[in-house]
């Protein structure tokens, strides 16, 4: 279900297009202003998308979705604990980094689990 | 392709969990967005109250409630909370819900990736608001949080490190969010649907999610820098450290607001063509305007900083008054649209007229501030307050009310009341014009922005805008009052009540799991209108054989 998608890189490539020609510009104005660096950089992420999708379009054929991933909202809570450990100290950098530890290998166990699942169907 | 099943197939891991926390954790897009929904309200909630406050406050000079440091919390957490956690939000949550309908997908790419971006924003708002309970209470550095201010001898304590990882978690969680949506459009188009097949509203939200990959991560690593500042010091030092600063806090902060823009530029046009009982005008000239409009508002973020004298104000003005070309090309297509049409005024058509009347007392005010000699004159004064809010309030928010009021049938499967949503609209561009017309004249009398005390003689004024912020308020329970009266005693809508012409009308509404169960022919943005025009030919045709 993804009819047409190769294509869809084009309009990345023609704004990434775009925002090169405008921080070129500014370089050529401001004598080569360091701050036209920031339009070179925001398009990369872009680039590197639009080339992604040409490289390995999606593939066909079904999905298989979890309906509820709890482990996701437990990595979110202990990368929030962590986040919130840099001001509240480092036992809570390591609290939140056990939570969301715990949490990604609850999901690598869920997503075996759904991967056997397409094996059976 | 007609009629071809849905490919994704959901297993049903949730049937063992309490419904409620089951909810929470769904990975379902449409879930998903219904979370963000909330939690923006929730946020949207908040922020509002401490406007009431603020404009209690300056009901009368002098200082009433609050103390000068306390109004500087309100200050900030309102506009932070209005921005990173109410309007983005929202913007991308309507994304999140409307894209894969609109491009026939049955799934968001990625929804594991959305559902922790959603709870990564949700952790950053409640870290931010959490401020409020430290010794120094919450942020108090206005939403830019301008270095050496917000520094850790500007503004000491933990508030305001908990107001930069909140920052940090909430835009990284729109982020994560902006790219499921980006990577749905690439990847996940029903067959059929090439990019010049797609609907306004997507291409409004690609244009935004371009802008969302490419300025936000700066904004993330700024908040990191700041924090690294605050603790350990030497980053943004001296006059330069200033400078660097405001460069990587306003290349996600100019665009950040063409993200609260866009979205409710393509919902306004759907609601346009729908209600004009049109093709959307200009569909292709739209789509161009939208790469110049996202790539120029990405390049005018020095206008912020024209009084710094640390910019080349030619190029940065330059840019900002090139945006009124797409922006104009965009005011074409809407008005056009309705151009011989037969306009019928519901609810969501209301709230797009207000949307392109008000947002254009914004813009047109923006082009005043992209002037250097005239921006040295105004900046940091009441007109700006009253520029932004325009776009923001009086625009955007009627663009999310028009978008809101037009795809509830889809999302609940009940229509609002009609007469309820009415009444809100009036009494809210009531509110609006009454609040934030007479900060223009304020600004021009030299109030300046930010401060709880002002000269007597702009009392007048100052209580008319008061007065104002209550009639919103006012306007906005009768909004939710609506909600609250249709979801309880439901009007059922049946799956296009509208007339409407994309394809999130096809499915049933409330749309099943997998949104679709089969789809129609894709052969322009408007497939919903193809097939009627076509059965319209076909009958027409069969009227003119002879018997």
């Amino acid at each position: 279900m993804n009819g047409g998608a190769k294509g869809g890189g084009g309009p990345l490539l023609a704004w990434a297009a775009i925002m090169i020609a405008l921080g070129t510009m500014l370089a050529i104005w401001s004598e080569g202003s360091a701050t036209a660096l920031l339009f070179l950089v925001g398009p990369i992420p872009l680039i590197l998308v639009a080339a992604w999708n040409r490289a390995r379009p999606a593939p066909g054929g079904p999905r298989l979705l979890a309906r509820v991933s709890v482990p996701v909202v437990v990595i979110a809570i202990g990368a929030a604990l962590a986040a919130i450990g840099l001001t509240g100290g480092l036992w809570l950098v390591l609290i939140g980094g056990e939570v969301a530890l715990f949490g990604l290998v609850w999901l690598a166990r869920e997503m075996t689990l759904e991967r056997r699942g397409v094996g059976r169907r | 392709m007609a009629g071809d099943p849905p490919v994704a197939v959901a297993i049903d891991r949730g049937a063992g969990l309490e419904r409620g926390f089951a909810w929470l954790a769904a990975t379902d897009h449409k879930k998903t967005a219904a979370k963000i929904a909330v939690a923006s309200l929730f946020f949207f909630g908040l922020s509002g109250l401490l406007a009431l406050t603020m404009r209690a406050e300056l009901a009368q000079p002098g200082l009433q409630f609050v103390s000068d440091h306390t109004y500087d919390e309100l200050f900030t957490m309102h506009g932070s909370g209005m921005i990173y956690l109410f309007l983005t939000p929202a913007a991308l949550g309507l994304g999140l819900y409307l894209v894969p309908l609109q491009v026939g997908a049955s799934e968001i790419a990625a929804p594991r990736l959305a559902l922790f971006g959603f709870w990564i924003y949700l952790f950053g708002g409640l870290t931010m608001y959490s401020g409020f309970l430290t010794n120094n209470g919450a942020g108090d550095d206005s939403w830019t949080a301008t270095i050496p201010l917000s520094n850790s001898t500007g503004t000491p304590g933990v508030g305001m490190d908990l107001w930069v990882i909140g920052v940090a978690l909430a835009v990284f969680g729109s982020l994560l969010i902006g790219i499921t949506i980006l990577l749905t459009i690439l990847r996940h188009r029903a067959p059929g649907m090439t990019m010049l097949r797609m609907p306004v509203f997507t291409w409004t939200m690609l244009a935004t999610v371009f802008m969302v990959v490419a300025s936000f991560p700066v904004l993330v690593v700024a908040m990191g820098l700041l924090l690294a500042e605050r603790h350990i010091g030497g980053i943004f030092t001296g006059s330069t450290g200033s400078i660097v600063y405001q460069h990587l806090f306003w290349f996600y902060g100019h665009p950040v607001v063409y993200v609260m823009f866009f979205p409710f530029v393509g919902a306004v046009g759907e609601v346009v063509a729908t209600f004009s009982r049109k093709r959307f005008f200009g569909y292709r000239a739209l789509v161009v305007s939208l790469l110049f409009f996202t790539a120029l508002s990405m390049s005018v973020w020095g206008h912020h900083m024209f009084i710094t004298g640390a910019v080349k104000n030619q190029f940065y003005s330059l840019t900002s008054q090139l945006l009124a070309v797409p922006a104009g090309i965009e005011y074409l297509d809407l008005i056009a649209t309705m151009i011989g049409g037969a306009i019928v005024f519901r609810a969501p058509m209301l709230f797009a007229l207000g949307f392109i009347v008000q947002f254009l007392l914004g813009g047109l005010t923006g082009i005043i501030l992209a002037s250097p000699p005239l921006d040295y004159h105004v900046n940091g004064s009441y007109f700006v307050v009253a520029h932004f809010h325009y776009t923001l309030l009086a625009g955007s928010f009627f663009g999310l009310l028009a978008g809101v009021h037009y795809w509830f049938p889809k999302a609940t499967g009940a229509m609002l009341r009609e007469r309820l949503a009415k009444a809100s609209f009036w009494v809210l561009v009531a509110g609006t014009n009454l609040t934030f017309f007479p900060m223009f004249f304020l600004g021009y009398e030299g109030m300046p922005r930010r401060v709880a005390n002002y000269e007597p003689g702009l009392g007048d004024l100052n209580l008319l805008s008061s007065i104002g912020a209550g009639v919103i308020a006012i306007g906005v329970l009768l909004v939710l009052a609506n909600f609250v009266v249709s979801l309880r005693r439901r009007v059922p809508a049946g799956d296009n009540p509208w007339g409407a012409q994309t394809l999130e009308w096809w499915t049933t509404s409330p749309p099943p799991r997998d949104n679709f169960t089969s789809l129609p022919e894709i052969t322009s943005y408007a497939p919903l209108l193809d097939r009627r025009e076509a059965a319209e030919e076909e009958q027409e045709r069969r009227a003119e054989v002879p018997v």
